[in-house]
């Protein structure tokens, strides 16, 4: 009796390290709710792709997989996607997944309380053609609309009619707002919205097991010189993001280093296009298209990234980073920085000595108010006197929405990962669905004629052409004047490993938990 | 003494009413919820559907009124951040922020009384002195910069090489952010339960109190000082009481008065502006719920807690009031 209890013990001892691997990481925002389809953010859907699944995925380096569906191909003459599921997945609770709850989760991500609504735009039906066939009909032919779907996650029909979630809640609260049963690789154990959430490996899942976490917490630390200190005192073994000007003393800080990457947000400067005048009743320069370009020339962007972005950032010659999808490789290359060059536009624009507002942002992009302050100074460099007016976010787009600015600071990071995506939003003509973000007000009636060909355009090489000519009309007319793409950085605790993608969303089954040393 | 308290309770429900009629005329200033709660890929269509949907088109007095019909019927609204009821919210961070601010203020009650007691009999003490310098650290040191030397001193710590030998010791070990483990005492959700809850309240608690117990140390002493010059102090010396009875019985009683008033009132100000401390420590109590409704402008969040604190506030001086009275028998004769 007595040996035998030895002899459990002592395995029990040898089987605990194997055993329990916490693993503990912190962000700056608590995913607001666990439901999938409420809110189109970041933090929400970077969170939830832990634990729901769509029918398709992206890989580490940010290419379309299957997850759900199993294969997909075009139907024929463009009249949509037929995607064939995966059999066999159950959800979380144990429930089949099967064709129901794709139109259920159609309808439920397509109904008006829904935020990602858009994403369904182009969709004009969903056909069960049987429990494991599924066609997406569109009233156009739409050659990346699997790219575009890669975040809309699947919930059980069942479990929503009887918990009373058929549909996102805005105004009250629903019971997916905080429970979750996805068919992901991982579980909600318990949450304490803004405080804890805990997950926990699902053991019925479908795919190959390549993490070996028994158990994952995710802390809310707002403070970044908190999350920090939290990181090099052992108590979290990720954080993102950590400050830029931080990020050395981490790196040489012991058992902990940094990792760094690009984020897919471009970050450019936008223009008052269509305004008589400027803020202060003086003639807008920014309808000249030279003053445009002069801008690009005396903005030093190398010194930027070197000065405020630790060196880590990119260039960005046009709307979208390299790593996207109908990248131009024909405009790899940003206008020069050339203080004479831009001098002498200026001059031949009549603009010299202009006195203007430059808005900006100072708590939503990194450093995002030194980096407009810097752009003041080199704009004086120049001849051209700008104000800073830098302002909380929340203040912010009401402000541009209202056309009380001259210049101003924007970020773009597009969801669908496509080239295709700020044209749509940021420099078709100013409308109800399209050019929604375009307040800068610019419209050429190419760029507008371009789109919805670059849309339906199902042959890759066309596509591309087409999207190369509207990146040249673009750069051409310096509608924005495009800096840098934004970095990404993680503090991790030695021992770990990850990947860190370019949508800055943090993939759990992709961590290891190794020996600490 | 029941005319008194009627008139203050109108005077407290008038306050109340300003306060909220001011902090909805404030919130147009804070930004725009909209941009925030809705996705990138929002049409112009679904902009004006939500602002109409949570009634931000119409003028704030009307918005105001509309909070304040729901609120008499227990309705404090909806999250616009988390889309949950704004009453269950604050009622689930409420506990962190009283337990921090009693602990704190507990802490600067009693460490403020002993070293001002001290501080005034030695007056010329070197220790007294000492300590009277130190203090200043206290009052002139920003909240955030101390809560962050603390995380950094005893949460990260710092390697000390004992002096003849080759060891090191680190200095740190203490919990550096958020609550730690809780657990329920009879149904009330506390840190207390657990030696990790305890552990994680004291930095934050001494950041938080450090101010206030200057501040009560600095009056402490000043009113001894004021007391023992007193004629009655003289004469107790003359009859020959001791220096016990003398400094605690009769110097220390009548230094009371304004130190509970001024306790008083500290005990709401820490309340209002653990703000600081529950940022810099990540600690989840209503400050930290306030600061990320400031952000996200959640009006309801930030209406119930703007609410929340001047009920607290009022209710703080009227008890205040009534100590008085305790304490002082000269205000019950009149």
């Amino acid at each position: 009796m007595n040996r035998l209890m030895t002899a459990s013990l002592l395995a029990l001892a040898t089987a605990l390290p194997a055993q329990a691997e916490t693993f503990r990481w912190a962000a700056t925002t608590d995913p607001q709710t666990m439901d999938p389809h409420a809110v189109s953010s970041a933090p929400v859907l970077g969170f939830l792709n832990n634990v729901y699944e769509g029918l398709v995925r992206r890989g580490r380096d940010m290419s379309i997989e299957g997850a759900l569906a199993e294969s997909w191909e075009p139907l024929p003459d463009g009249a949509g996607w037929r995607f064939n599921l995966r059999e066999g997945v159950t959800f979380h609770g144990g429930e089949a997944f099967t064709a129901e709850d794709v139109l259920f989760s159609y309808q439920r991500a397509s109904s008006e309380d829904s935020d990602v609504a858009s994403w369904f735009s182009p969709v004009s039906d969903v056909v069960l053609v049987d429990d494991f066939t599924v066609d997406i009909l569109t009233s156009s032919p739409q050659p990346i609309f699997p790219d575009s779907i890669a975040n809309w996650m699947m919930m059980d029909s069942g479990w929503a009619a009887e918990n009373g979630a058929e549909r996102p809640a805005r105004d009250a609260e629903n019971y997916a707002t905080r429970n979750v049963n996805g068919t992901g690789a991982f579980m909600l154990q318990s949450r304490q919205p803004d405080l804890e959430t805990v997950l926990v490996p699902f053991d019925g899942w479908w795919g190959e097991v390549e993490h070996n976490v028994t158990e994952a917490v995710f802390t809310p630390i707002q403070n970044s010189a908190t999350a920090v200190a939290a990181l090099l005192a052992g108590d979290i073994d990720l954080i993102d993001p950590v400050p830029v000007q931080d990020a050395a003393r981490v790196n040489d800080a012991d058992g902990v280093y940094v990792l760094d990457g690009i984020e897919a947000r471009v970050i450019m400067l936008g223009f008052a296009h269509d305004h008589e005048t400027l803020l202060n009743g003086d003639p807008n320069i920014f309808a000249d298209v030279r003053v445009r370009q002069a801008v690009s020339h005396a903005v030093n962007v190398p010194a930027i990234l070197q000065a405020i972005m630790g060196g880590v950032a990119e260039e960005a010659s046009q709307l979208v980073s390299p790593a996207m999808r109908g990248y131009s490789e024909a405009l790899s290359e940003r206008p020069a920085y050339d203080p004479d060059l831009a001098r002498s536009l200026i001059a031949e624009a009549g603009a010299e000595g202009a006195n203007f507002t430059l808005s900006c942002p100072n708590d939503r992009y990194l450093n995002d108010e030194a980096v407009c302050q810097a752009i003041v100074a080199m704009l004086a460099q120049v001849g051209l006197n700008a104000t800073l007016d830098a302002m909380p976010v929340s203040n912010y787009w009401p402000q541009l929405r209202e056309d009380n600015f001259d210049m101003y600071l924007l970020g773009w990071s597009p969801g669908t990962f496509d080239a295709e995506h700020p044209i749509r939003f940021l420099v078709h003509t100013n409308g109800e669905r399209l050019g929604t973000w375009n307040f800068g007000g610019y419209s050429n009636p190419r760029i507008d004629e371009l789109l919805p060909l670059i849309q339906s355009e199902i042959d890759d090489s066309a596509r591309q052409a087409m999207l190369d000519e509207a990146a040249q009309i673009i750069q051409d007319d310096a509608v924005y004047n495009t800096m840098y793409v934004q970095p990404l950085l993680w503090g991790v605790r030695d021992g770990i490993e990850l990947t860190q993608r370019p949508d800055n969303f943090f993939i759990l089954r992709w961590v290891t938990v190794g020996a600490e040393n | 003494m029941l005319s008194f308290i009627l008139r203050r309770i109108f005077q407290s429900v008038l306050v109340l009413l300003v306060v909220g009629l001011v902090a909805f005329a404030m919130f147009r200033f804070v930004g725009d919820p909209i941009d925030t709660m809705l996705g990138q890929e929002r049409t112009l269509e679904d902009i004006d559907r939500l602002r109409e949907q949570l009634g931000l088109n119409k003028p704030f007095f009307i918005q105001y009124w509309d909070f304040l019909v729901r609120a008499v019927q227990g309705d404090l609204g909806i999250s616009y951040r988390q889309g949950r009821p704004v009453a269950e919210i604050i009622a689930e961070r409420l506990p962190a922020t009283l337990e921090l601010a009693l602990v704190s203020g507990a802490l600067a009650l009693f460490f403020g009384i002993v070293l001002g007691i001290f501080t005034a009999i030695r007056r010329d003490g070197i220790t007294a002195n000492l300590v009277m310098s130190i203090s200043l650290i206290g009052v002139s040191l920003p909240t955030f910069l101390i809560g962050v030397l603390l995380i950094y001193g005893f949460g990260v710590g710092i390697d000390i090489r004992i002096p003849f030998t080759d060891m090191t010791f680190n200095t740190g070990g203490m919990p550096t952010f958020g609550r730690g483990d809780t657990g329920e005492i009879f149904g009330w959700t506390t840190g207390f339960a657990t030696w990790d809850g305890i552990q994680s309240i004291i930095l934050p608690a001494i950041t938080l109190g450090l101010y206030q117990m200057t501040l009560i140390m600095r009056l402490v002493r000043a009113e001894m000082l004021e007391v023992l010059r007193a004629d009655y102090i003289r004469f107790a010396r003359a009859r020959g009481l001791g220096d016990r009875a003398i400094n605690f019985r009769h110097a220390l009683k009548n230094t009371m008065v304004p130190v509970i008033t001024v306790t008083g009132l500290q005990l709401g100000s820490i309340i209002a502006f653990a703000i600081i401390t529950e940022t810099v420590f990540q600690w989840p109590g209503v400050g930290l719920l306030f600061i990320n409704a400031i952000q996200f402008v959640d009006i309801p969040v930030m209406a119930a807690y703007l609410m929340l604190i001047s009920v607290m506030f009022v209710a703080i001086n009227l008890i205040v009031d009534l100590l008085y009275v305790f304490i002082d028998p000269r205000l019950r004769v009149s």
